[in-house]
């Protein structure tokens, strides 16, 4: 009896089908479409159609509505703007749920029943393992935009060389390796944990620990108490912590769970005697608006993507039209399903096609400008890199929600796997 | 050490209770109408939404909330009842969980329409986050305040079953409806009451659980209702002893093996029920009929 499995409800869809037409034809004020004679003539046979899945039902439902906001902004955007390669891009939305059976269901209705010719989204980590496989003989390319597993990209992509899978969003490498460079800095020499009882949790502990030892060999690791999927009462795992006294704490809780987290361990004084406190995914937006005062300052954040990174125009703006678009700031979700996308965008333009094939060639390599700065699609794996910064948590009277801070960027080519993601020199530190 | 036991009897105090709250209602539905209601961890989940929507609307005040929630929630409660599960009473329990079952899904996507798909966060409840100093220890207050509400309403039922009026009929209605019937109860409407008693009690769970967990989402009561049949089952279904004791073992079993035996925290639950039910497949308190 899985709590998701009772929430899937094909409605939302219908709503998502509802919304994706009232938004576009919200659209259309002041932008200039060139017809007629004088458009530039149709390479691509339209329409290109996305199909993208991510959580719409259950505790992390919410999860599902940030994705569908990035990706609906850019599906209005490129549309008003004469679609891609002068074919106009359509878009179908389901929930993926979080069983992997549903997210292999949608992938074969997307390509078989609805010709899809580009997938996107999955959030769990799980899911995405298994459409390994699926997207093989699929044969369609899968932007992963959420869903954090190394394996994914080394396994999968690199060692069995499913081509098909790319991903947009930083893995775990962020949460591990970059956390443990941010650690090594803190006058914190034992650490504990409270994290998810999966592998999201247990791999991103492992990627902490070891790289911390290496970086600052007189680290110690306290204790682990490991919170199973749906948590709601984690007095037990604080008391857990608050037992082997550690002076850092670090924690891969994220969504509701980790609100409710945070809000109980600081209730028990759990910030009062931890100073070091460091979230890898505490930045997400649903976090921070959803404890609001309660998250405590100075405790480290960070995300897929944040909206005050990178401070330059292209991102500025980017998050002003989100605003206004959606009354919303972005997700890092929204970011990563809104750059799927353009990715999309770019591919098929440069490729001059949207042909599975030449998508996969064009990608690799590739590199775009985006809301979350420059990112490259790393040949060898798939795997984007991008920056994102990690930040202590501070109020700021413009936001109802706390902010990062001080900011402490770890390149990703400093902190991120590479290949041929076994033997020496193929783990962090890299000092270049 | 001293403070790390004490500390995990009292989280499993606080957990144990409840799940007490939203079984005893589940229990006491059960024992006198014979329905197996899966739909009472959407009571709870309801319970929970309503108080939150009275705290957004009319100011944080928790105890208003507390009050006019579960309120609401019987009303929904009463038309449940009423129009549905009044027919499927004489039906064999297979009817009884799908129809239940049913309202499960209905009130999970009604919450996502009216209340949205995301989690909601309540407003600061600052008067409720005080924390006492135990052992070298804060512990919330809150807590503290429901391991109290615990054994009251345990102590309410009991009174309320075995001494009052309203407890007299209601036992001899379950124990023969016919016979009551034929000496005049109006059989029906003391079911409705008792099925509405319960519906409250598991809003009321709902409307507790908000400063508690601090989060709603759609589809929290189906953790909750699951913990609630686990402790029904240990107790003996039907029998409220039994949930009570149920719930005392299962919340202090869980937060002593999520502390001192991690690998097997969500094993030990399952263990427990089937131990007991091999042994005493009538479970602890079970009555033989």
């Amino acid at each position: 009896m899985s709590n998701q499995g009772m929430n899937r409800r094909d409605f939302l869809k219908w709503i998502a089908s509802g919304s994706v037409v009232a938004g576009a034809s919200a659209l259309g004020t002041g932008v200039v479409v060139p017809s007629g004679l004088w458009a530039a003539p149709a390479r691509i046979k339209g329409p290109i159609k996305v199909g993208y899945q991510a959580v719409l039902s259950g505790a992390l439902a919410g999860y599902g509505e940030f994705h569908k906001m990035g990706a609906q902004m850019a599906l209005e955007e490129i549309n008003a703007k004469g679609g891609i390669a002068g074919a106009k891009v359509e878009m179908e939305f389901r929930d993926s749920t979080t069983k992997t059976d549903d997210a292999i269901k949608n992938a074969r209705y997307f390509v078989d029943s609805w010709e899809a010719d580009y997938l996107a989204g999955i959030d769990s980590s799980g899911q995405a393992l298994a459409l390994g496989p699926v997207m093989e003989k699929l044969d369609r390319v899968l932007m992963v935009t959420h869903a954090a597993t190394e394996k994914l990209t080394e396994e999968w992509v690199f060692k069995k060389g499913v081509k098909q899978i790319f991903r947009i969003c930083t893995p775990t490498y962020q949460d591990g390796h970059a956390a443990a460079f941010v650690a090594k800095d803190l006058p914190a020499l034992k650490w504990a944990t409270v994290s998810p009882k999966y592998e999201y949790g247990f791999t991103c502990w492992k990627m902490f620990q070891e790289t911390l030892k290496k970086l600052k060999p007189g680290v110690s690791f306290a204790t682990e108490s490991w919170a199973p999927f749906g948590t709601t009462d984690f007095r037990s795992h604080i008391n857990t912590v608050m037992d082997a006294n550690p002076d850092g704490l670090y924690s891969t809780e994220w969504a509701g769970e980790l609100i409710t987290f945070m809000k109980q361990a600081k209730q028990a004084g759990l910030f009062d005697k931890i100073k070091h406190v460091m979230l890898p995914v505490g930045a997400a937006m649903d976090v921070l608006e959803g404890l609001g005062a309660d998250m405590p300052d100075n405790i480290w954040i960070s995300g897929r993507y944040f909206f005050l990174y990178p401070n330059n125009k292209n991102n500025n703006e980017w998050v002003a039209r989100f605003r206004k678009r959606w009354n919303h700031y972005p997700a890092y979700v929204s970011e990563t399903g809104y750059s799927a996308l353009y990715a999309l965008k770019a591919a098929v333009e440069k490729a001059g096609s949207k042909d599975t094939k030449a998508l996969i060639s064009t990608l690799e390599g590739m590199e775009m400008n985006s809301p979350a700065g420059h990112r490259v699609f790393r040949k060898e794996d798939h795997q984007a890199m991008y920056d994102v910064p990690w930040g202590k948590t501070k109020t700021d009277p413009k936001y109802p929600f706390k902010i990062m801070g001080e900011q402490k960027l770890i390149p990703a080519r400093m902190c991120f796997n590479r290949p041929p993601f076994e033997g020496p020199g193929s783990e962090p530190p890299f000092q270049k | 050490m001293l403070q790390s036991v004490a500390h995990v009897i009292l989280a499993g105090l606080s957990t144990g209770m409840f799940i007490w709250l939203v079984a005893s209602g589940l229990t006491l539905i059960f024992g006198v109408l014979g329905v197996l209601n899966f739909a009472h961890g959407s009571f709870y989940m309801l319970g929970a939404y309503f108080c939150f929507t009275v705290l957004k609307y009319l100011g944080a005040n928790f105890w208003l909330g507390l009050l006019l929630g579960p309120i609401c929630v019987c009303i929904i409660g009463f038309l449940v009842e009423r129009f549905f599960l009044r027919y499927v009473y004489h039906l064999a329990l297979p009817y009884q969980l799908l129809l239940t079952f049913a309202f499960v899904l209905i009130f999970d996507n009604l919450v996502k329409m009216v209340w949205g798909a995301g989690s909601l966060t309540p407003p600061d409840l600052r008067s409720l986050s005080g924390s006492l100093e135990i052992i070298g220890r804060k512990f919330p207050i809150y807590n503290l305040f429901i391991i109290g509400v615990g054994p009251l309403v345990a102590l309410g039922l009991w009174l309320m079953i075995e001494k009052s009026w309203w407890g007299r009929i209601i036992r001899a209605a379950s124990s023969d409806r016919e016979m009551a019937a034929a000496i005049g109860v109006p059989v029906p409407a003391l079911f409705t009451s008792v099925f509405l008693f319960g519906t409250w009690l598991g809003a009321i769970g709902g409307g507790l659980a908000v400063p508690y967990v601090g989060l709603l989402t759609s589809g929290m009561g189906e953790t909750i209702i699951i913990e609630a049949f686990i402790v029904a089952v240990i107790g003996g279904l039907g029998s409220l002893k039994g949930a009570f004791v149920g719930a005392l073992i299962i919340g202090i079993l869980t937060a002593f093996g999520t502390r001192f035996f991690p690998a097997f925290d969500m094993f030990l639950t399952f263990i427990l029920m089937a131990i007991v039910l091999l042994w005493k497949p009538q479970g602890l308190f079970g009555g033989t009929k």
